[in-house]
């Protein structure tokens, strides 16, 4: 930002030197996700493999709140009213009336999606941390409504019914992990590349406008208030994607595990502690956070000393004070902004 | 870098501990015990191990007085004197942890039997968990009907349901009735999480089938700051019996509120959980002097049954304080788990559930007030009763099954 931009040459030049580094993050993106693809090759344990299928599971609603949060500027703390959305809709539709998850899935995002909109509309017009206060509280009024909607299992939640496996209805045997896999690191990618595409697209461009100074973006023409419904709108939607795909794999859902205050922190913690409003800012922070969480618990945990919680409170506080930028920042060149 | 060196290290640490864990000896068998030990719930998953680790004590160990399977001799003779152990780990009360961490124990601990779980939102995924793996599953202390209701093969609950617990209340307002009290409406107070929904559903339910008129039926937000609105409809509706299901502080919350408020209800019949609590008791005891509470435990069985005394010395040796209704019940499920394992002599999934199937173990071979052990085809055991317990003088007093009864209830307990 202060380093001003050294303006090149010809723009001939600039476009195909935007290009070749463009060309280079698909191709980092590819073999990052074959080679996570390979992973499970190696990686046969179910336990690790459930790891495997959390994180990419996280580093996926971390993407998705990434653009709005990150690209955009708005921060939510109340993605898990569009995560309980996308669960409670897939099961609900599949419990209920029969409808296929893959569809379900769908319907929850359009409507989680909706829900941002029509919120959007009241809430952008708010600015900084009221924005956040607001949205803390708009998803503990959707905890509390779920809660008491008979209709929908209030609070004793809703179990799937227990089915033969089959990739219809996602369920699959526990010792193969593969199928969940392959569809958590699908719908990673699926977002990764929505935030690629969009990086260098107008609304990419809107959305970091908005974010440095609003004020100054509109004096320019950005329609700000535009800019933020589509931001809200994609993240709702692919938030509520991870919700279905979370109640298939739990197959159980009730408001405390899929709408607790908890999770939207979780959404954005991995964002945050990776890199805000950066590509690989999500994937990295819930590469790190996410194993940590699992396996602190698993092999320090049990003893009910809280040891596994005060080792994750403290290696968050490490990563926060030495790289507060994010960490992604450890993979980015240190040379002269423009070579 | 620090932080990153100290991960690797950790990382190669946990690996280290995959490779190792997996291993269990020949002469001991494995069964994971899951509950909460960290968070909200971590009191009573630590009380939960210290309790099965007085049941491994008795099994493992030899102790000719007490009366209960295994508890002779040392081990499980069955598998050739074999030492039971537990291998523990923390769900954290979410569901999706408690699904992860069963697979854990299932797959790297090759444990063969799981125990848990307190919440019944937890014990749903475990027992999915266990029925796709084929290990059995005892579910202690989790009260939820629909648990044993899904067709599950391998699920196994030693003690009442909410339905069970709910059906003595009751029975006991109709003896009542009989003996010619007035007992004709009744007052619902309950949270709004799974326990309180769950346990208000069966309670108006059975009201309707015995002819009580629900008078008032009052659902609150749980961990509230507030109950004045609420008790202020409790006290206009003045029912004969107020039944309330609440936790602690919130049970203490609606004491305090009602004294303030000026409020003294005739009866109250509550469902466990704050009201089983020595906390609340300790709070507000004073208050509530004849308050009646549901249990699955009551020490006054010592007097019929030594070994309920000696066990409940056993655990308070090594945590300060007697069984409860939730100790007294994870412990039971370690001893019937136990003694299926050794019938099936094996420690496989489905032998072991087989043998659990076949479990017959009478009630005074138990430390609990049930007729027997002995499981239906969803796994359920419907000879477990439930006892009334009466707060009096400063301490519980059973006064329901009229069998194990040690006083008659002070009824109505504003009764001079």
């Amino acid at each position: 930002m202060a380093t001003g931009l050294a303006i090149p040459q010809s723009g001939k030049d600039a476009a195909s030197a935007f290009d070749r580094k463009r060309r280079l993050k698909l191709l980092t993106g590819l073999a990052v996700a074959a080679a996570v693809a390979c992973l499970p090759l190696v990686v046969t344990d179910v336990y690790a493999q459930n790891i495997i299928i959390l994180t990419l599971l996280y580093a996926a609603l971390s993407q998705s709140w990434n653009i709005l949060g990150g690209y955009c500027g708005q921060i939510s703390l109340g993605h898990a009213l569009y995560f309980g959305t996308g669960a409670y809709a897939t099961t609900i539709l599949y419990t209920k009336f029969g409808v296929l998850p893959w569809f379900g899935m769908i319907v929850g995002g359009v409507v989680a999606a909706a829900i941002a909109l029509a919120l959007g509309y009241q809430l952008f017009r708010l600015a900084g941390h009221y924005f956040s206060i607001a949205t803390i509280v708009i998803a503990e009024a959707g905890l509390v409504l779920v809660n008491n909607w008979d209709w929908a299992g209030a609070a004793t939640g809703i179990q799937w019914p227990f089915v033969p496996d089959s990739w219809a209805v996602l369920q699959f045997n526990p010792r193969n992990k593969l199928p969940y896999i392959y569809i958590a690191l699908a719908f990673a990618s699926i977002t990764w590349l929505t935030t690629f595409s969009i990086e260098t697209s107008r609304w990419g461009y809107w959305w970091r406008a908005v974010k440095d100074n609003a004020d100054a973006a509109e004096s320019l023409g950005v329609m700000i208030f535009k800019s933020k419904m589509a931001a809200a709108a994609i993240s709702a939607f692919f938030t509520a994607i991870g919700g279905a795909f979370f109640a298939a794999f739990v197959q159980y859902i009730d408001p405390e595990s899929v709408m607790n205050f908890q999770l939207s922190l979780l959404m954005a913690l991995p964002a945050v502690l990776g890199g805000i409003g950066t590509l690989w800012g999500p994937a990295v922070g819930a590469a790190i956070l996410i194993p940590l969480t699992q396996v602190t618990r698993s092999y320090l945990g049990g003893s009910g000393q809280g040891i596994d919680l005060i080792v994750y409170g403290l290696l968050v506080m490490v990563v926060a004070l030495a790289k507060p930028e994010g960490l992604s920042s450890l993979f980015t060149s240190r040379k002269a902004p423009r070579a | 870098m620090i932080s990153r060196r100290s991960f690797v290290a950790g990382t190669a640490l946990t690996a280290a501990s995959l490779s190792t864990g997996a291993r269990a000896q020949a002469s001991e068998v494995s069964v994971g015990v899951l509950f909460p030990t960290s968070g909200s719930g971590a009191q009573v998953g630590i009380d939960a191990i210290q309790a099965i680790n007085v049941a491994l004590d008795v099994i493992n160990n030899p102790h000719p007085d007490l009366e209960l399977p295994l508890a002779k001799g040392s081990g499980l003779p069955g598998l050739g004197g074999a030492k039971l152990r537990i291998v523990t780990a923390d769900h954290q009360s979410d569901p999706q942890k408690g699904r992860a961490e069963a697979e854990r124990l299932i797959t790297q601990d090759k444990v063969s039997a799981l125990i848990g779980s307190y919440q019944s939102a937890v014990a749903a995924t475990i027992s999915q968990t266990s029925e796709r793996f084929s290990v059995p599953y005892i579910a202690s202390d989790n009260s939820s009907p629909s648990l044993t209701r899904r067709g599950l093969k391998y699920i196994f609950r030693a003690s009442p349901h909410d339905e069970m617990f709910s059906a003595t209340m009751f029975d006991f307002l109709d003896g009542l009735k009989k003996a010619g009290q007035k007992v004709d409406t009744i007052a619902l107070f309950y949270e709004d999480t799974i326990f309180g929904t769950d346990s208000s559903n069966v309670q108006r339910k059975l009201a309707g089938e015995r002819g009580y008129k629900v008078v008032a039926d009052v659902k609150y937000r749980a961990n509230t700051p507030s109950l004045t609105a609420e008790v202020q409809q409790l006290k206009a509706a003045d029912a004969d019996v107020l039944m309330p299901s609440s936790y602690t502080t919130d049970g203490i919350l609606l004491i305090k509120t009602m004294s303030e408020l000026g409020y003294k209800p005739k009866a109250i019949l509550a469902q466990a959980a704050g009201f089983s609590e020595k906390a609340l008791y300790d709070a507000v005891g004073k208050q509530i002097e004849g308050a009646i509470t549901r249990g699955s435990f009551s020490l006054d069985l010592a007097a019929k049954r030594p070994t309920v005394g000696l066990v409940n010395a056993m655990f308070k040796a090594k945590s300060g304080k007697d069984m409860n209704d939730n100790t007294s019940r994870e412990f039971m499920a370690t001893i019937v788990l136990a003694d299926a394992i050794n019938r099936a002599k094996s420690t496989d999934g489905a032998k072991i559930r087989d043998a659990l199937a076949m479990t017959d173990i009478p009630g005074e071979m138990t430390i609990m007030p049930w007729k027997r052990v002995k499981f239906d085809e969803n796994g359920q055991n419907n000879d477990a009763d439930a006892v009334l317990l009466q707060w009096l003088g400063e301490k519980f007093v059973t006064v329901y099954p009229t069998e194990l009864a040690i006083a008659a209830p002070k009824f109505p307990m504003s009764k001079a």
